[in-house]
């Protein structure tokens, strides 16, 4: 096999714990690499005419898992912004799919992920993040407020535990395989 | 690349004689389309000395396989230059590229050794 990334992206709204998600499992710390954008551009994915004119700076936190010798699996938090579309293009091309964090005390705030990955066809399950204490929705009640298909995996979850973590990721893989056509 | 061309803006806080758009030629989207910013590159043994030092930064990070967004991430520069620049040591035969993330992705061998993987962790 020749040397091979794959790609796992973390979403979900501000503040939802994606970069926690992402340090419970990364082998090195979280590293931050930035995209500098025009005002002018954002949302057009144009950086040309950079000089002269206001810069955003769009952060993307990331880690790696060495799978093996020839596989390193990365996890790309998504920019916290929800204006960097563009961005999330790019993360999702190629990816295995997502984990869509939810955050019980602002569910909408996970709502435009999950209508992301929906309309894109892109395999992703729901992790709700349960480290903000006790949960006062069931279930289904998640469900409902994001309109999820039933088929979406939804998984509980604390972004800080190493092994909660890692059962969001294989519940994700588990679930883009089986969307895969049957083996020849 | 001569110093003439430093202009005194702010990249000299940084460090940098000349600016990364210079450097990269007014280039603001890699050649090779399919550069991911998962995918990784590594030095190949050849004789870097024609090459400026911002180049020669980012091969001293290649001494094994890495990632653009963990060349990026390192000599903090931003994604797209970090692009365009290896693109174009891929180009002048200065780096080996691996699978790019996206060309790979239906292939269920790679996602079964995934899954084997994140069971050992």
């Amino acid at each position: 096999m020749d040397r091979t990334s794959v790609k796992i992206v973390v979403a979900g709204g501000f503040g939802t714990g994606k970069t926690t998600l992402v340090a419970s499992v990364s082998e090195i710390p979280p590293l931050t690499t930035e995209e500098l954008l025009t005002e002018a551009s954002v949302g057009v994915d144009d950086t040309t005419g950079v000089e002269g004119k206001t810069t955003t700076t769009v952060a993307l936190d990331f880690g790696r898992i060495t799978i093996s010798p020839d596989v390193v699996l990365y996890l790309f938090g998504t920019p916290g912004q929800d204006r960097f579309w563009f961005m999330w293009d790019e993360l999702a091309q190629g990816a295995v799919g997502a984990i869509v964090l939810v955050d019980t005390r602002r569910l909408d705030s996970s709502f435009p992920a999950v209508d992301y990955f929906e309309r894109r066809g892109i395999p992703f399950v729901t992790a709700v993040n349960r480290f903000f204490g006790e949960c006062d929705y069931t279930e289904d009640e998640i469900r409902g407020a994001l309109e999820l298909d039933p088929k979406v995996p939804l998984v509980w979850c604390d972004a800080r535990d190493r092994g909660s973590s890692k059962l969001a990721l294989i519940t994700l893989v588990r679930h883009a395989m089986a969307r895969l056509p049957a083996r020849a | 690349m001569t110093l003439e061309t430093w202009d005194g803006d702010d990249e000299s806080a940084a460090g940098r004689f000349v600016p990364l758009y210079v450097l990269v030629n007014g280039r603001t989207a890699p050649r090779d389309s399919s550069l991911d910013l998962a995918t990784q590159v590594v030095a190949l043994p050849v004789d870097t000395r024609r090459l400026e030092p911002e180049y020669l930064e980012i091969l001293r990070r290649c001494d094994g396989w890495i990632s653009v967004a963990e060349i990026g991430a390192y000599l903090r520069m931003p994604l797209a230059i970090t692009k365009v620049m290896v693109d174009v040591l891929i180009e002048q035969g200065y780096l080996e590229v691996g699978n790019p993330a996206q060309q790979k992705i239906i292939d269920r061998h790679v996602l079964d050794a995934v899954l084997a993987g994140l069971e050992r962790l």
